[in-house]
């Protein structure tokens, strides 16, 4: 049903017979866990994840990088199963198991055969209730996740300059810390904050189970009840989203780092979806960032690149989805003989041009036509369906109303553009933040 | 801008293997136009949407040795503009109907690939034969186009990767055709004139020895319509056959250090592999999941992630092509700790080389195999990857139905003959990137 929604709003006119993708299913239990399954039985295989309203927002200062701990520590022993032991089961059923960790969220998943889905969740469910924390086993991954720090961040510019930057843009969002945490506060987590935050957050409220695949839903819905919907019943608070201040004037940060070559970003706070409150708002902020950095007629890229040669690369991003807010960004990798300064000149041009006049009906027409056309491309792939399912559910948009957002993308006029590109990216609410490469002897 | 952490890497392994699971695997269907060009085929009708990929032999093999860059300079050129278009009125064109148009090359091959929605499928053809057979050649966009290369070369040697890899390539191959990496370096791009990639096209681009692999909403005879008359000026064979290539000398027990200024020092293996024909495959296959290409299981990660949180990831893969290609094992720790990570490396080839390798861990491995080979199929885009290896490589059709078969017939002398033969550690070299070495004595 889904994909011919898709299809619909793509305009096309034939109808398939051959469209399979099912409606969500949906069951919550009496402790609050939650269960949402898109049955497909185009392959034997299911895609199972389980979602946590715990993440990077979740901490509290000086213990930052806590929710991504647990990214590792779930693979590390539980009353059932030694450390290793989840992974090694995994794979023995010809399965792939992995985890990930945002601001929002912290996930857990496996594709499995349909035939070891059952198993499959009762492993998800017997860790997650019984997960042993180990000091030993924290010491030696605390390490590890030190090298996956030295290796994303510490080591890469680009990356430790947008970390610099989304700390000197927001004062109290949490999207202001490193999800992978501070390596100061690294240096100092201990096996006791460990065990709390896992006391705190570990519990049946805040898990949503995720099924895409193979399956049949009144089948898992037993299961589930049976492990997550057994569970304790434990009442979670309200999670942390406090009131980002708006803006007082711009904002700028030098990363001096060892580089080769420049970069210039901006980030500036925008509002998230917030169903049925802002929809025209936040879609077409959504429109505009795919006009100015999506597809091969990207505004920034035809015109700073191609025309003005002012950078190599230039690009824009939005995450609708988020929590409180979002950072929206601009930026542009530059070469040798490119400055700074004139780039981010041009750049601040082609937004102001975008707040003073509509853009092109051609163009917002494209920019509909190809956010739903990449809908339909993810909807072959399973991970992507579920982590969309997950996604919108665990940020509190709710799974169900994942088809009223293109529904708000197609009703997008170029005034609405006009509007929110004046209003919210003003060089008044913008932080810049520029990579300087050091210069090495 | 929120970031997102993901637990293992992804392992490069997915591409050279596949296994079977005890389900019907899709049957490859194969036609051969006029021209000589193969198509292979497999149906998918869960998703209205279609993915093909050509697959040609005019890979960065080809580039002569100060232009590394060739190949891969050609398929951008082919993917921006073409005689009827230029670079500005073809993107509108796509992006106002949607169709994902890309071109890229790897060191065999160069490849022309399409995604579109199912009824897009006639117009994004359109595209896609205007792409291959009308190339604009605009001097003026070559230029541009080569400038921004070479800015992004130079800002990609902030990337201990990238500078493994050319290391690596040039220290493995010296003066043949895989000595360097497809993408090409700072120095070398500025060498390349339009002249060699007409070359390079009028040359290696042709139907004789190409393959179009199709997987998607759609049926042989409906792709074959579509297909014959966009295609039928398209003639002639390649000066050099796909699989005609000079063999690489061994090159073993060298060493060199790449100085950058990271916290981290990128270790790395290497020696030859084997060739894609090579019978050798299947054991070998399996003998490296068990080593470092099967995540989490592997032996690698458990010696030196798991048991002693030396690193974030480790794992080693082997790349078979038209010629022996790479078999890498790598890694990136703390400077400081760099030799201590690489003597663990060493102890486990070491151990495999002895033939210390039970019948335990090879049944995990192979059951881990055959279990995830649905997953490993399930999307139209990982379907389209896997035909092109098939057609390109001359894998016999029924590839797919055997290789179950093949991996579950791998003994475990097979595997230790495979380690003996491959893990000695007298046989490999070994590359540092990172800061300079502290001196001793």
């Amino acid at each position: 049903m889904r994909i011919l929604f898709l299809l619909l709003l793509l305009s096309a006119p034939l109808f398939s017979t051959h469209v399979h993708a099912a409606e969500l299913q949906q069951a919550t239990f009496s402790n609050g866990a939650k269960l949402i399954v898109e049955e497909d039985h185009s392959a034997p295989v299911a895609m199972v994840q389980v979602w946590l309203k715990v993440g990077g927002r979740d901490e509290v200062p000086g213990k930052t990088g806590l929710a991504h701990v647990f990214e590792h520590m779930m693979f590390k022993g539980s009353k059932a199963l030694k450390p290793g032991e989840y992974s090694k089961r995994i794979s023995a059923m010809g399965g792939n198991d992995n985890a990930f960790t945002s601001h929002d969220f912290t996930a857990f998943f496996e594709t499995v055969p349909a035939e070891q889905v059952d198993t499959a969740l009762n492993m998800e469910a017997e860790r997650f209730a019984h997960l042993d924390l180990d000091a030993k086993e924290f010491g030696r991954e605390i390490k590890v996740i030190m090298e996956e720090r030295r290796m994303r961040t510490e080591d890469d510019p680009n990356s430790h300059m947008f970390e610099e930057l989304s700390a000197a843009a927001l004062r109290l969002h949490p999207y202001r810390n490193p999800v992978i945490g501070w390596m100061q506060d690294l240096k100092k987590l201990n096996i006791d904050d460990v065990r709390a935050f896992y006391t705190k957050h570990y519990v049946a409220r805040n898990a949503t189970v995720v099924i895409v695949g193979d399956v049949d839903f009144n089948h898992v819905k037993k299961v589930v009840k049976r492990t997550f919907g057994h569970m304790k019943d434990v009442k979670v608070p309200p999670r942390f989203n406090p009131t980002e201040p708006e803006p007082l004037g711009a904002k700028r940060v030098d990363v001096h780092l060892p580089a080769k070559s420049p970069v210039l970003a901006i980030t500036l706070p925008v509002p998230v979806w917030l169903p049925g409150k802002n929809d025209s708002e936040t879609a077409a902020l959504a429109v505009a960032t795919y006009i100015l950095g999506g597809g091969r007629s990207a505004i920034l890229q035809r015109q700073l690149v191609d025309e003005q040669r002012k950078a190599f690369s230039a690009s824009a991003g939005y995450d609708p989805f988020g929590m409180g807010l979002d950072l929206w960004y601009a930026y542009g990798m530059l070469g040798a003989k490119q400055s700074p300064q004139n780039f981010e000149k041009a750049l601040w041009a082609i937004l102001k041009d975008m707040g003073n006049k509509p853009v092109s009906v051609k163009q917002l027409q494209i920019a509909k036509k190809n956010i739903i056309a990449n809908e339909i491309f993810a909807q072959d792939s399973l991970y992507l369906r579920a982590k969309e399912i997950g996604h919108m559910e665990t940020v509190g948009i709710g799974a169900m109303h994942k088809d009223e957002w293109l529904d708000a993308i197609r009703a997008v006029t170029t005034k609405d553009i006009q509007e929110v590109v004046s209003k919210y990216l003003r060089p008044e609410r913008a932080t810049t933040g520029v990579l300087k490469p050091e210069v090495h002897s | 801008m929120k970031n997102l952490n993901i637990r293992a890497l992804s392992f490069v392994c997915l591409l050279f293997g596949f296994s079977i699971n005890s389900y019907a695997v899709p049957s490859i269907q194969t036609a051969q136009l006029d021209n000589g060009l193969t198509i292979l085929l497999v149906e998918a009708h869960n998703v209205p949407m279609v993915s093909l990929q050509l697959t040609t032999p005019a890979g960065s093999r080809f580039d002569t040795i100060n232009k590394a860059g060739t190949a891969s300079m050609l398929a951008t050129i082919l993917g921006d503009h073409t005689a009827k278009h230029n670079d500005k009125a073809w993107a509108e064109w796509l992006d106002s109907e949607a169709i994902r148009l890309g071109a890229s090359a790897s060191r065999d091959t160069l490849s022309l690939s399409l995604t579109v929605v199912r009824d897009s499928l006639p117009v994004g053809l359109d595209a896609f034969s205007e792409a291959l057979l009308q190339p604009g050649w605009y001097k003026k966009r070559f230029l541009s186009l080569r400038e921004d290369g070479i800015a992004a070369a130079i800002k990609s040697q902030e990337t201990p990767g990238t500078q493994a890899a050319q290391a690596t390539a040039k220290l493995l191959y010296g003066s043949h055709g895989y000595g360097h990496t497809t993408s090409g370096t700072a120095k070398s791009l500025p060498h390349i004139q339009l002249n060699d990639l007409k070359t390079l096209y009028t040359n290696q681009v042709r139907p004789v020895g190409s393959v179009l692999a199709v997987s998607g909403d759609i049926t042989m005879q409906e792709i074959l319509r579509l297909l014959k008359p966009r295609l039928k000026t398209w003639q002639g064979k390649p000066s050099v056959a796909a699989l005609d290539i000079k063999q690489p000398s061994v090159v073993r027990r060298k060493s060199s250090h790449v100085t950058i200024p990271t916290s981290q020092a990128l270790v790395q293996f290497s020696r030859l592999g084997i060739a894609r024909s090579n019978h050798d495959f299947f054991p070998l296959f399996v003998m490296n999941h068990l080593l470092g290409g099967g995540g989490f299981g592997s032996k690698l990660m458990e010696e030196v992630r798991e048991k002693r949180g030396l690193v974030y990831g480790v794992y080693s893969y082997f790349i078979p092509l038209a010629a022996p290609g790479p078999f890498i094992i790598t890694l990136q720790t703390r400077a400081e700790q760099a030799e201590k990570a690489a003597q663990v490396v060493r102890d486990v080839m070491k151990t495999l080389a002895d033939g210390k390798i039970d019948k335990k861990q090879l049944d995990a491995t192979k059951s881990n195999l055959v279990g995830s080979f649905a997953q490993r199929m399930d999307s139209n885009r990982e379907r389209v990857g896997l035909l092109s290896m098939i057609g390109f490589y001359q894998m016999p059709l029924d590839y797919l139905q055997n290789w179950t078969a093949h991996v579950q017939s791998v003994t475990l002398s097979d595997v230790r003959r495979m380690a003996k033969a491959y893990l000695q550690t007298d046989d490999w070299n070994i590359l540092q990137v990172g800061p300079a070495k502290e001196k001793k004595h």
